[in-house]
């Protein structure tokens, strides 16, 4: 059982392409830390530096105390869960997992106790003679986390290891990997950008975007206090709203441009005037009476989810004002036409720079 | 692709029985005239039914061989042939396979020249560069030999051609897995990527065996010595005898034993291929 740090991490490919930009970070021993992102952030370079399969450009990655950078892949102590499994066709599920202890010249004995231990958590033991290509999906992911679980590494790596599963599937699997890597108490390091896989799963999280950690924490402080205007945006479903907005002169709130709507924030620390980005998540927008309302949306399309209604639509202005999502319950009856009046609460009113997208405290 | 049209049922059929019909014909011929003694074949009307004297034949052939028309025993030839088709099919794979292993997996200066080097012998069979060739496996006094016989057939840019496109489509994360699991380069050969090409292997091992088997113009200059003569290069030489009748009796016979082993192969093979088809690993 070991830790995990990243100091200055980066990388940059062959050709040219600079896909990791200086990563400063640390795991805890026993800790899963998601990475999360949009899709070619860098998440699995990063991934893959841990396990050995790419050089370390610059900066450097310790297992425990031990540096890794100069080290095989075999002698990180590592395991890693591939997106397609990267099961070997042609052995059964038994040589599977035993396949890398055999390589370490582990005894017998031994490799039967882990190998049945294994199947016995994963519920692989009627399944340990067959070979891959007579499993499903869901029976190839679990070998796939035995072969990991067998080798009792320092850090288990999983680079989006439920994509290829269908939905339900996934929700089970993840329950499964959240209880087995309790159990077992093993530095996790988890790729994925389903946010909701992330936020379920995570100790903390690690946002990338563009070869960057945006921000790292745990999953509930990241979705309360997003340090950035990206962040904000990519956790949470339905996406956050944004709208360009100005400080009010009076400093109790924002006008937000265009429309003439006046929202109450904590806007102390800015200058008055000053052109700021306004985030509000469609589930912090509440439903009010006509004349306590603070913003009025006009709606043009409604999803009905069932537990909730997903009412999208605009703030009507002068133009085409800024588009809008809100989440009301499922029992209230919206239709396309409507204006739905809605207030929010001061706390839940985020303010980023509109420039550099930070955050505005 | 099931078409329920009776009449195209019956058109296949026909040209199938036709193609059967050209292709067996000869070989039944053959088979044919080497059941008949000599005198039967020389009368100028090619028998349709089998003669008399199968035993006799082939036992002649196989023990004495046309010794008479200045021959060796067949038996002796067919293990020639046979040596040299083994050298040839399983050091064409072996070569091929090590060739495309370098290229695929390892990264080093020029790999793209070298395998478009490779590549480009494909355009010098031995025929186009036999005169060099010769001068090469004399000097290194390889003649009369099944070195000489072999190494000059061995190298083939088609086989590390079809091993390069076949390791390509191996999973990159197969590589990657075994090289977590602690599988050097060596290991991973043997232990994934060989019983993944099992079915590549066997198709491409009747192949060139069969290539190996037929050689023809080779054999025919490298070898003098007659201990090293091979079946194909065998059954030319019968025929050129001087001032006599080729004894075509015995010459039919001893092509019919050299047909056997290529199809052996094949059917021995089949199954491998067959199997290998059916279980196709996903
Ligand atoms: N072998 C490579 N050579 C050159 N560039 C690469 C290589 N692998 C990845 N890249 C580039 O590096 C960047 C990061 O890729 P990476 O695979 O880490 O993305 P990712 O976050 O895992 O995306 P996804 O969610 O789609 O898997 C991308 O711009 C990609 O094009
Ligand atoms: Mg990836």
């Amino acid at each position: 059982m070991a830790g995990l740090t990243f100091s200055g991490v980066r990388k940059t490919y062959p050709n040219g392409v600079r896909a990791v930009h200086g990563i400063d970070a640390s795991v805890g021993d026993g800790e899963l830390i998601v990475i999360v992102g949009p899709s070619g952030c860098g998440k699995s370079t990063l991934l893959r530096m841990v396990a050995g399969l790419e050089a370390i450009s610059e900066g450097e990655i310790r297992i425990g105390e031990r540096r890794v950078n100069e080290l095989e892949p075999a002698d990180r102590n590592i395991a890693m869960v591939f997106q397609n499994y990267a099961l070997y066709p042609h052995m059964s599920v038994f040589d599977n997992m035993a396949y890398g202890l055999r390589n370490r010249r582990t005894p017998r004995n031994e490799i039967a106790r882990r190998v049945a231990a294994a199947a016995k958590t994963l519920q692989l033991e009627d399944l340990l003679a067959r070979r891959p290509g007579q499993l499903s999906g869901g029976q190839r992911q679990r070998v796939a986390m035995g072969r990991a679980i067998v080798r009792e590494p320092d850090v288990f790596l999983f680079d989006e290891p439920l994509s290829n599963l269908d939905a339900r599937l996934r929700v089970q699997m993840r329950l499964e990997i959240r209880r087995l890597q309790q159990s077992l108490g093993t530095t996790s390091l988890y790729v994925t950008h389903d946010q909701v896989e992330a936020m379920t799963l995570a100790d903390r999280l690690i946002v990338m975007n563009g070869g960057v950690a945006e921000q790292i924490g745990r999953p509930l402080d990241v979705y309360r206090h997003p340090a950035t205007a990206f962040v904000a945006g990519f956790i949470g479903s339905p996406a956050m709203n944004f709208l360009p907005a100005t400080v009010a002169a009076t400093g109790s709130g924002v006008i937000i441009s265009g429309t003439g709507h006046t929202l109450t924030a904590a806007v102390t620390a800015c200058e008055p005037q000053r052109p700021v980005l306004v985030g509000l998540r469609p589930e912090h927008l509440l439903p009010a009476s006509e004349d306590s309302a603070a913003l009025k949306v006009a709606v043009d399309l409604v999803e009905a989810l069932g537990a909730d209604t997903l009412a999208h639509g605009i703030l009507p202005g002068d133009g085409a004002g800024p588009a809008l999502t809100v989440r009301l319950e499922g029992s209230r009856r919206v239709d396309v036409g409507d204006t739905v009046p809605l207030t929010v609460s001061p706390d839940h009113v985020h303010l980023f720079d509109p420039g550099n997208g930070n955050r505005l405290v | 692709m099931i078409e329920r049209r009776p009449w195209l049922n019956v058109l296949s059929h026909f040209v199938l029985c036709a193609g059967v019909l050209v292709t067996a014909l000869p070989i039944w011929i053959t088979f044919v005239a080497s059941t008949h003694p000599a005198d039967s074949l020389m009368s100028g009307r090619a028998p349709l039914w089998p003669g008399a004297h199968l035993f006799e034949n082939y036992a002649t052939v196989l023990d004495s061989g046309l010794r008479a028309a200045g021959s060796v025993p067949v038996g002796m030839m067919m293990w020639n042939s046979l040596i040299m088709a083994l050298m040839i099919a399983v050091g064409k794979i072996v070569i091929s396979i090590i060739a495309a292993f370098g290229i695929v997996y390892f990264r080093f200066p020029l790999r793209r020249t070298c395998f478009w080097l490779i590549f480009v012998t494909l355009m010098l069979p031995v025929e186009v560069r036999i005169l060099p060739t010769f001068g090469v496996v004399a000097s290194l006094e390889m003649l009369n030999s099944y070195w000489g016989l072999s190494v000059p057939l061995i190298a083939s840019a088609t086989a590390t051609f079809l091993f390069r496109q076949f390791f390509l489509t191996v999973p990159e994360e197969l590589a990657e897995a075994a090289r977590i699991d602690g599988a050097g380069p060596l290991k991973f050969l043997f232990d994934i990527l060989l019983p993944l090409s099992r079915t590549n292997i066997a198709a491409l091992f009747v192949i060139l065996f069969i290539f190996g088997w037929n050689q023809y113009l080779w054999p025919l200059l490298v070898t003098t010595d007659e201990s090293f003569y091979t079946i194909v290069v065998g059954i030319q030489r019968m025929l050129a005898v001087d001032d006599a009748e080729p004894a075509w009796h015995l010459i039919m016979a001893t092509t019919m034993l050299a047909m056997l082993p290529p199809v052996l192969v094949v059917i021995c093979m089949q199954r491998l291929f067959i199997k290998g088809l059916i279980e196709q690993e996903k």
